[in-house]
């Protein structure tokens, strides 16, 4: 799941120039990305199809089905922002796990994360009143820094005892969400309000919503959307240009080798899920301060998975991510129409993009193509 | 006032309950994990075993034909898991991943689309495998209250814990499938067909933990509901680590989930914060997975190796020695 930079290249016939060698390399390089991305449409389409004949074999109207699941996003200002507020969410979310991944870390306490970033966000937010600006930013870093903690802790169990970060990191998930439903019932929720929720935060920690900009509904929808093109080109930084995304990647792709060359597990392994944690919390306070406007007992079932689908569907790259997300939540948000206006449920959509996770791990499309090419090869008596 | 309850039948007949499903899916995962597949779709075989006993079981009225159904619906999910990683090649975990979300998905769609009711089969009436009547015997201390009377699953479970304890340690299978564990090649070369028995190995779990998933559904309670695993499987496979891979230490752990999980409903109803004592089972996986995790480390370090080759090593050089 790695080894999605170096495709096989064939190594240069002797006496051919380097130009030569270089050209065919780049060319090489082209025709595996046109072949991934073509693969990653037909498994799509492979995965639609199969949905389309579920919807068909329950006795469902597919046809209308899936016109509202991939129209109805656009149908109303509302549904549109909250594609918006998904995509962002996600892609943080999506953005965190990948750099555990590339280094070959199962971490999948993303959904821990993010409930501990958004207490965070809510208790200074509601703590500390603060100029515009600060207010906003320092509950989010707070968010950071609270979801880098408990990051740490499965990290820290995996580098000094060789814990299963796997199995740490989902226990862990379970005790913070019942950690946080604890303080927000004690604590944060007002006397005599009727739901478990902390109060809302003042008007300086709440980050501007696309609704208060232009006036039109869109939903809860808000700036925290810049987020996404900047957190991916960072994460993309930190994974090729610096040292430590360096040993990651060689972490993951051999770690043998990674610990040979000198490089220590130990380091890469809590470092990055420190990152992780960090990431992770800034998605919490996302949907404390941009999206809720304060703390909710239950933020989002299973966004912690999501984002780990997410990152799969991108293979880890965290430049594809934001569009990983963006088409899952599109997908989503469709579903949910499509069950308002048909009553056809909206778990297909999960069903759906299950299958693309399987298929894609599968590599299924992608070894169909390759035999066809070396079969395409052998033809023309090419070795 | 605790401890009256804590050793009260109830609370202890209670415990074996709780931990009929884990124990079940426990023994599941431990055959799996033996045979070197890692395997996580425990969740989602038990959620899938669980719809489909709770539907078929409910159509049909009759709880035995459930319990067939949800053994084939957890045997399904294996099958998928041994497809995609063995066939494919695709990472077990990822599948792993992509199974649990599948089921998930799809049971709710299909509780929904049958019987227009997200949350559960409940409309189709209560649906109940047996429990053993205790009879004369019901009169004696322990014996009657705690050990009979029981959901007949449970007593399944004990038993499969003995057979896997047996299988794994005299039988041929078992001794193979450990032998595959350790070492595919040199099992491959001593010509053991070890994509066979992984097969074997991965159909076997989804079977155990798709009968756990029948115990939710037709003995712990009387439908399916919507999720209803809520994190059991994950709970097997902490306890198939603690447990250190050995069928009596994994039965062992998976007892003792079942003890906290117990606990935590009883504390629950003592008036203690009930989000806090549900957070108990999972401290103690935390807290027994980093001991364990520690001890092998510190045996390894010794450089006895008493434990063997595991599956899957601790990464060198995260250990500080």
């Amino acid at each position: 799941m790695t080894a999605t930079e170096s495709a096989a290249v064939a190594p240069p016939v002797p006496g051919d120039d380097r130009e030569a060698a270089r050209a065919r390399v780049h060319r090489q390089r082209r025709s595996d990305l046109v072949a991934a991305f073509v693969a990653m449409i037909v498994t799509i389409v492979i995965a639609l199809a199969i949905g389309f004949v579920i919807l068909l074999i329950v006795g469902k109207d597919a046809v209308a089905a899936y016109e509202w699941l991939l129209t109805g996003p656009f149908s109303r200002t509302t549904r549109i922002g909250r594609v918006l507020i998904d995509t962002t969410t996600l892609t943080i979310l999506g953005l965190s796990v990948a750099i555990p991944f590339r280094a070959g870390l199962m971490s999948l306490g993303a959904e821990g994360q993010l409930y501990m970033g958004a207490l965070t966000a809510a208790v200074v937010g509601l703590a500390f009143p603060l100029p515009p600006g600060l207010g906003i930013l320092v509950p989010a870093l707070a968010a950071m820094v609270a979801g880098a903690i408990v990051g740490f802790v499965p990290g820290w169990m995996k580098a000094q005892f060789g814990a299963n970060e796997l199995v740490s990191s989902l226990m862990l998930n379970t005790v913070l969400v019942r950690i946080y439903g604890y303080i927000l019932t004690e604590y944060l929720t007002e006397e005599g309000s009727t739901s478990v929720a902390s109060a809302y935060l003042p008007n300086e920690s709440l980050i501007p919503t696309f609704t208060q900009l232009t006036g039109v509904s869109f939903d809860q929808a808000n700036l925290a959307v810049v987020l996404v093109p900047i957190l991916a080109v960072a994460v993309w930084l930190i994974l090729q240009r610096t040292s430590l995304g360096y040993e990651v990647r060689m972490t993951g792709s051999n770690r043998l080798f990674a610990a040979y060359g000198g490089i220590s597990s130990r380091r890469v392994i809590i470092l990055s899920f420190i990152i992780s944690g960090a990431i992770a919390g800034i998605a919490g306070a996302h949907l404390v301060q941009g999206v809720n406007g304060r703390a909710l007992l239950t933020l989002s079932v299973g966004t912690g998975f999501t984002g780990i689908m997410i990152a799969i569907l991108a293979r880890n790259n965290p430049i594809v991510i934001p569009f990983a997300a963006f088409f899952y939540s599109y997908l989503k948000i469709g579903g949910d129409v499509m069950e308002q206006e048909l009553s056809v449920g909206t778990e297909i959509v999960n069903v759906i993009l299950a299958l693309i996770v399987l298929l894609v791990t599968s590599q299924f499309v992608m070894s169909l193509v390759k035999r066809r090419r070396l079969s395409r090869l052998e033809a023309k008596g090419q070795p | 006032m605790i401890w009256d309850a804590l050793f009260s039948t109830l609370f202890l007949a209670a415990v074996l309950r709780v931990a009929t499903p884990l124990l079940l899916a426990a023994m599941g995962g431990l055959i799996s994990e033996t045979a070197g597949v890692p395997n996580i779709t425990l969740e989602g075989s038990m959620l899938s075993g669980a719809c489909a006993g709770a539907l078929v079981g409910g159509f049909t009225g009759n709880p035995w034909l459930g319990l067939i159904a949800a053994i084939v619906g957890g045997a399904i999910i294996g099958i998928l898991l041994g497809v995609l990683h063995l066939e494919f090649g695709a990472d077990p975990i990822i599948v792993g991943i992509g199974l649990n979300l599948l089921v998930a998905g799809f049971t709710t769609f299909i509780v929904f689309s049958l019987l227009g009711d997200k949350s559960g089969t409940s409309s189709l009436g209560r649906n109940l495998l047996p429990t053993i009547e205790p009879g004369p015997l019901a009169g004696i201390p322990f014996l009657g209250d705690v050990l009979l009377g029981q959901h007949i699953l449970t007593y399944v479970a004990f038993l499969v814990w003995a057979a896997v304890a047996l299988l794994l340690a005299r039988a041929t299978f078992g001794v193979h499938l450990r032998a595959i564990g350790q070492n595919p090649l040199a099992a491959a070369t001593a010509g053991i067909s070890v994509k066979r028995l992984q097969y074997a190995a991965v159909i076997i779990c989804g079977s155990l933990a798709g009968t756990a998933g029948a115990f939710l559904s037709m003995g712990y309670v009387s439908s399916f509901i919507r999720d209803m695993t809520a994190g059991r499987g994950f709970i097997a496979l902490a306890a198939i680590f603690l447990g250190g891979m050995r069928p009596l230490g994994v039965g062992f752990a998976a007892l003792a989930f079942g003890f906290f999980e117990a606990l935590s409903i009883r504390l629950g109803n003592l008036d203690v914060p009930s989000q806090l004592v549900q957070t108990i089972p999972y401290i103690a996986t935390l807290i027994g997975l980093g001991l364990f995790a520690w001890r092998e480390t510190t045996r390894r370090r010794r450089g006895s190796g008493a434990t063997g080759q595991r599956r899957r090593p601790v990464t060198p050089g995260a250990d500080p020695a």
